[in-house]
């Protein structure tokens, strides 16, 4: 957060509060955020040396190995074909037995598998390059983010709420998520303890003695359920990938959150 | 009625007797037969009046007349029979017990037929082993290098909380209990197809079970 101006009207009760009691006054105001993600669901597309890496190695495999049992029977009855061709002699089968070839039955199975055809692997949020769906990029990590009031500016951030004397951080991002998302949606929260810290000083109108500046704590979490159709999404939400952050966070956030973020 | 008399008796007797006692009967048979023709046995039918179930009626005698004799035979052959048995048996048991063989040992002969390799192709092998380890080895950097800043950004923010309170340090580097055992299914080749039915199959086994 890189020097808002200022606008006393939300420190103000803070200030108030701190003033009671036997708690020593902290100059650091302490937030809870989730960083949450929709793992992937397909895997991605092999690069270049990966597929020709792959297709070397099926090809080694199948130098190295023996023949089946279907691919004995078929060459069994290439041979068999070849011979009554060449020869031209009444089978020695017993006439009305009905013989399904291995040849057939592989054309049945090609049959059966052209008939059936999978779902897209790019999906129509692609193609719209809708950010709001969750079912955009599906071969990578997607994470939630909103747009929330920090002083007087609107501002692309992950969810995050303020910490209360008597919890511990991890029910904070875990308040923070249901303040966003409603109560429906599961989400299992990796661990104890915070993945990164954020830490930033107000700007110097509003800074006091009690009141130097915040840090965030981040907390990261594996979304599980698969639809938020019951979601209640009271205000502005994207789900973006590692990439697309740079497009919405501020240059010093966006470092302290790329370290604890995984490459994909 | 008679039919069933007649199947209770001839199953009461063991089947090696009743070869021997089918010459017998026959025999009897024979005799009664010229009895009834020569009309001694007429009072013996009361019921009915057909030669057909008056010489069933004969034969149920005949059959009657039968066990009386059979026991001591009887004993003596079912004797023979058993011991013969654990013969049989004394001799399996002492050949040794036929080795189960393991299928997943046994390749076919049959070597698979393919054209040699050429000069060029196993160059182009060589050459992209070694462009693949130097790929896997730039990835296994890359994966060593993000473990290693992850694992720094926790410590820095754990070191801020502590400074912050320790209560709160001391409820985060607790073992979150929840956590393992973590099960997550893998990500597939193309997403799942929305109201997709399976079609149902049967499986059949064909492992061939052997016994020793």
């Amino acid at each position: 957060m890189a020097a808002p101006v200022g606008c006393l009207a939300g420190w103000g009760r803070w200030v108030g509060s701190s003033s009671s009691a036997a708690v020593t006054p902290r100059p650091w105001r302490l937030f809870g955020a989730l960083c949450l993600l929709r793992l992937p669901r397909i895997t991605q597309p092999l690069r270049g040396e990966e597929e020709e890496m792959a297709a070397l190695m099926g090809q080694i495999e199948l130098e190295k190995s023996r023949y089946s049992d279907h691919e004995v029977r078929k060459l069994e009855e290439e041979e068999q074909l070849r011979r009554r061709k060449e020869s031209s002699y009444d089978d020695d089968e017993a006439p009305g037995k009905t013989v399904i070839m291995a040849q057939d039955l592989e054309d049945k199975w090609e049959q059966k598998l052209l008939q059936f055809s999978p779902a897209p692997r790019v999906t129509d949020a692609d193609k719209k390059d809708d950010r709001t769906s969750l079912n955009r990029k599906l071969d990578s990590n997607l994470m939630l983010l909103v747009k929330q009031k920090i002083g007087n500016q609107e501002l692309w951030l992950l969810p995050q709420v303020e910490w209360q004397p008597g919890e511990t951080m991890r029910n904070t991002a875990e308040r923070a998520m249901a303040t966003f998302l409603g109560d429906h949606i599961q989400a299992k929260i990796l661990g104890n303890a915070p993945y990164g810290i954020y830490k930033y000083k107000f700007p110097r109108a509003i800074r006091t003695e009690d009141n130097v500046g915040a840090k965030v704590f981040f907390y990261k979490a594996f979304l599980q359920s698969s639809d938020l159709s019951q979601a209640e999404l009271k205000k502005d939400y994207l789900w973006v990938t590692k990439d697309e952050l740079g497009a919405y966070l501020k240059p010093e956030y966006l470092k302290k959150v790329n370290r604890f973020l995984l490459d994909f | 009625m008679l039919p069933a008399l007649l199947h209770s008796e001839l199953v009461g007797t063991n089947s090696s007797s009743t070869f021997l006692e089918l010459p017998k009967s026959f025999w009897l048979l024979a005799q009664t037969l010229r009895l009834l023709f020569s009309g001694r046995y007429s009072s013996v039918c009361r019921k009915s009046h057909r030669t057909a179930s008056f010489s069933a009626h004969v034969i149920i005698y005949l059959a009657r007349a039968q066990p009386k004799k059979k026991k001591k035979v009887d004993v003596r052959r079912e004797q023979a029979q058993k011991d013969r048995m654990k013969k049989k048996i004394k001799k399996l048991e002492k050949a040794a017990p036929e080795l189960i063989p393991i299928e997943d040992f046994e390749t076919p002969l049959k070597v698979r037929s393919l054209p040699p390799l050429s000069f060029e192709e196993t160059e182009r092998r060589v050459l992209l082993m070694k462009k693949w380890s130097a790929y896997k080895q730039k990835q296994d950097r890359a994966e060593k290098q993000a473990i290693r800043s992850l694992v720094e950004a926790q410590q820095e923010a754990l070191k801020e909380l502590r400074l912050e309170s320790e209560e709160l340090y001391q409820a985060a580097i607790r073992r979150d209990e929840g956590l393992f055992p973590f099960e997550r299914e893998g990500p597939n080749y193309t997403p799942p197809l929305p109201g997709y039915d399976p079609p149902e199959g049967k499986c059949i086994d064909i492992t061939k079970v052997y016994t020793q």
